[in-house]
């Protein structure tokens, strides 16, 4: 069993398990540091319903407050309605509270700038500066900043997901949606009343201490309790989200968990032809079957290192007319239309307008794409001897067309393998997919000469 | 040049003005280890009304659920009505976030045991050592617990303890006419329900908006309570009352507009409980000789301590005492109500007072025993406090003295304490005669003999 680490303090924020490893004093000198960091302007803050979150909260509208900033708290809201809200609100940037698809013991701090778009990486090393001096700009105690509660954030998110999708004809899909006990129950709930949509929700009761399951979106979760009730119930899709909706998970009209791989592929198939953006923005890890739905749409798929960090950095190289789509493997996807912010939502909503648009049952959608099959796993590995074993990795492949962006990507015809160092845990990732049937061959030799470095 | 003390952190808790001094790290870290040396459980927060509470409230509740408390935020509320909040609820102790008569821009932390007392002496030092070790309970995330809001019941329960001790219908029958200065502080809002809803009163009164700043230098004193003098007399008031931001002072104008000293409001309130409930008498050494004078009146005896609220109540616990309290800074401490100095305590005893005597304020003010007093202070370099004090002491060779705070020398004219400020590089003299002359003479002599 290998040891988590408990805090990490990087250019991704602050995230670690409340207690063992995040404290109060953590926060306190972030949200300071922030606030510094921040020119001036009112910030934006909200949180996932972790019982954590209320003490992060309260250290967070301290820090902000001690310099400067008014703040607007949303209270329990997901993390795409944060970011619109900061945008709405014209708001110097915000920080959102939550620790997404990681266990309930976990939590973060998210930092976002104007027009709610992640920190870049030149402006996070900055923010990172300035926790590390300590030297925070407090200000008088008569231009302390005051906080403003304003509950009714998602309406507002709605409106604008209503202008980009029919929700009149949405919904006369049948949709179950598995919450984690986070954040899209509110949001769906309020669908459900004002847009008279009728989504049957479980696990939808917010919860700060002990999730119905682990919030990851993947298929193995989507197995747990949501598939299994899509054909008893005749629904046509079913979703899961991670406890901040940033993420979705999907089950088929037939029960059939879906790969978490299949999000970006489906939604990029759905969205090039629409068009003007012809780019695909994903990490080394993302399955291959990405470049294929790419090349059938005469799109361009650019990989990156894998991490939310890599991809805001290539948002910002290219306009946004120019993208299609960006998004990883993990059910992380986010639209040009929606701001260029992970969401979940809207991710569910796209998957409804392409069954809506084909005329087709998301099984028969998904039944069109050829297999991938992929293999994943992850060791424990002593930093020292890393870059030893990329080194090998990529001699003993040089057969292969050889990507040292992000650890060892290596392509060979029809199949490829990428081995990775995890951002936020000691751990050596390695991934292998194959069009078709699994690449054991390649993976067993990939995890064989992996663990002789152990 | 005499040190400012922008920033104390010390048995008395923590105390600085907010910017760079008073950080929320700081709060934070502070109420940290408050939860931890109150082993969570649950704990009261209230505040007064400095543009920095909200913000140090925060910082307070954070590092409060951060030890695993269960934080009741009581809102904007006088110390007093916290402190009875603490004492009246299963609660395990208390924050307000006040610096009481201090100016706006000095914030604190003041906490209470599970009684709703200020920590005595030894719980402090407990706390001071725990919190510079650091070593804070780190409660996760199933161990975090709730933030709950109770603002109507704190005010209530503090009415109720005080009418129990004085007659509300004949208070309420004269329908008084009372003049009202709170400062726009903690107690704005509920002062005015007291005077007015529950004691019948006809108010009238300036400052007591809490949404706005303090309007006049925070501690209620004859020289700080012009515009109260003014309204008294305007309106025809028969009594004025003026309160700090965190509703524990209280002075009082008579019906000419004339604010007492607040030795004689001590006197006055000294005399009403001592009607009603037997007991002896606690005050510092600083408060006036007139005290002694009412006590005997009723025989009964005065015992002295160190100035400072935790060190009076202190004292009453222990010798039981049926009243006590600080003279010139306007604290009555009444613990049958709670042993806290409470202005709303004051405020209907002297209503009662009224109501029962027939008499006015003046003429109820002339009734004590005359003294005359002078307070003062001269600044000292460090290191020199020792020869001065030597200095002191050598010139009254024959008086009897008290060594506890300070010097007090006792002479047949009146008596002269010097202390040293908790907060200042100071000394502060207070010297009390039966004649004005006297008084002159031994404050003369003592204070050139320190500025020498």
């Amino acid at each position: 069993m290998r040891e988590e680490k408990q805090l990490r303090i990087s250019h991704v924020g602050l995230r670690g398990v409340v207690g063992a490893g995040m404290t109060a004093a953590h926060v306190l000198d972030f949200a300071s540091a922030f606030g510094t960091f921040l020119g001036s302007g009112p910030v934006v803050v909200a949180r996932d319903p972790r019982a954590s979150g209320r003490m992060i909260l309260e250290g967070v509208l301290a820090g902000l407050a001690a310099c400067g900033h008014d703040v607007v708290s949303l209270g329990i809201v997901s993390t795409p309605v944060l970011q619109h809200a900061i945008r709405r609100l014209d708001a110097a940037g915000g920080i959102s509270i939550g620790a997404s698809h990681n266990r309930a013991e976990w939590n973060a701090l998210k930092f976002f700038g104007p027009r709610g778009v992640y920190l870049s990486t030149a402006e996070a090393g900055e923010l990172l500066d300035v926790y590390h001096l300590r030297k925070f700009d407090f200000v008088e105690w008569s231009r302390l900043g005051t906080v403003r509660e304003e509950t009714g954030a998602i309406d507002p998110y709605l409106d604008e997901l209503a202008g980009a999708f029919d929700l009149k004809a949405l919904r006369r899909f049948k949709v179950v949606v598995d919450c984690c006990n986070g954040t899209s129950s509110l949001i769906l709930r309020r669908l459900n009343e004002r847009f008279g949509w009728n989504i049957l929700l479980i696990n939808e009761r917010i919860e700060g201490v002990e999730f119905a399951h682990e919030p990851a979106t993947n298929a193995r979760t989507v197995s747990l309790q949501l598939a299994p009730l899509i054909r008893p119930l005749g629904a046509d899709a079913g979703f899961l989200f991670d406890v901040d909706s940033d993420r979705v998970a999907i089950a088929t009209d037939e029960g059939r968990a879906l790969s978490e791989e299949m999000v970006l592929p489906m939604l990029a198939d759905y969205l090039l032809p629409h068009g003007p953006g012809k780019l695909v923005i994903t990490n080394l890890s993302t399955t291959a079957l990405v470049d294929e739905v790419a090349e059938k749409n005469r799109g361009r798929v650019i990989r990156v290192p894998v991490g939310r960090q890599a991809a805001m950095d290539a948002l910002q190289s290219y306009r946004p007319e120019q993208i299609a789509i960006a998004g990883e493997g993990s059910g992380a996807v986010m639209m040009p239309q929606f701001r260029f912010v992970y969401d979940g939502i809207a991710s569910m909503l796209a998957i409804l307008s392409m069954m809506l648009e084909r005329g087709r049952k998301l099984s028969e959608i998904v039944a069109a794409y050829p297999a991938y099959s992929i293999l994943k796993a992850e060791l424990p590995l002593a930093a020292q001897r890393i870059p030893e074993l990329m080194a090998s990795l990529a001699e003993r492949n040089a057969s292969g067309r050889v990507n040292l962006l992000d650890g060892v990507r290596v392509d060979y015809p029809g199949k490829w393998f990428h081995v990775r160092v995890s951002q936020t845990e000691p751990i050596v990732r390695v991934i292998a997919e194959q069009r078709g049937e699994p690449p054991q061959d390649l993976f067993d030799g990939v995890m064989e000469h992996v663990r002789s470095y152990l | 040049m005499a040190r400012e003390h922008l920033l104390k952190i010390g048995v008395s808790g923590i105390r600085g003005v907010v910017g760079g001094f008073l950080t929320p790290q700081l709060a934070c870290a502070f109420a940290q280890a408050f939860g931890t040396y109150v082993r969570g459980g649950r704990v009261v927060v209230g505040r007064d009304t400095r543009s920095s509470g909200p913000m140090l409230q925060h910082a307070v509740t954070c590092g409060l659920l951060a030890a695993g408390c269960e934080v009741v935020d009581v809102g904007v509320l006088p110390t007093p009505t916290i402190q009875i909040f603490v004492n009246s609820t299963r609660a395990r102790g208390g924050i307000a976030l006040t610096a009481s008569h201090n100016p706006p821009e000095y914030n604190a932390l003041k906490l209470f045991n599970d009684r709703g007392l200020f920590f005595n002496h030894y719980e402090r030092n407990e706390l001071l050592d725990l919190y510079h070790e650091s070593e804070f309970t780190e409660a996760t995330n199933d161990e975090i617990r709730r933030v709950l809001s109770e603002y109507e019941t704190p005010p209530r329960l503090h009415f109720e303890r005080v009418l129990k001790h004085v007659d509300v219908e004949a208070i309420r029958r004269k329908r008084i006419r009372v003049g009202l200065d709170g400062v726009n502080g903690g107690g704005s809002v509920m002062s005015v329900r007291f005077l007015s809803e529950v004691l019948g009163c006809e108010l009238h009164a300036i400052s007591v908006d809490p949404t706005k700043p303090f309007p006049r230098v925070a501690e209620p004193r004859p020289d700080t309570l012009g515009e109260l003098a003014a309204l008294v007399a305007r309106q025809g008031c028969a009594i004025g009352f003026g309160q700090d931001p965190d509703g524990d002072r209280l002075a009082v104008a008579d019906e000419t507009g004339r604010v007492l000293d607040n030795d004689d409001v001590l006197a006055l309130v000294v005399d009403a409980a001592l009607e009603r409930v037997p007991g002896d008498v606690v005050v510092n050494l600083t408060t006036s000789s007139v005290i002694d004078d009412v006590a005997a009146k009723h025989g009964r005896r005065v015992y002295r301590t160190p100035v400072g609220e935790a060190n009076v109540v202190e004292t009453m616990q222990a010798v039981h005492a049926a009243i006590g309290g600080e003279g010139s800074n306007g604290g009555i401490i009444f613990p049958a109500v709670h042993l806290c100095r409470d202005s709303y305590t004051g405020m209907a005893f002297l209503l009662d007072r009224m109501a029962q005597t027939g008499l006015t304020v003046s003429q109820l003010a002339a009734g004590l025993p005359r003294y005359y007093r002078k307070l003062g202070k001269v600044a000292f370099e460090h290191g020199r406090l020792g020869i001065m004090m030597q200095a002191l002491e050598d010139s009254f060779p024959d008086a009897p003295r008290d060594r506890s705070d300070g010097l007090k020398i006792h002479l047949p004219e009146g008596w002269i304490h010097v202390r040293a400020s908790n907060t200042e590089p100071i000394l502060r003299l207070a010297a009390e005669a039966k004649t004005e002359s006297a008084l002159e003479g031994l404050y003369g002599q003592v204070s050139s003999l320190l500025e020498r």
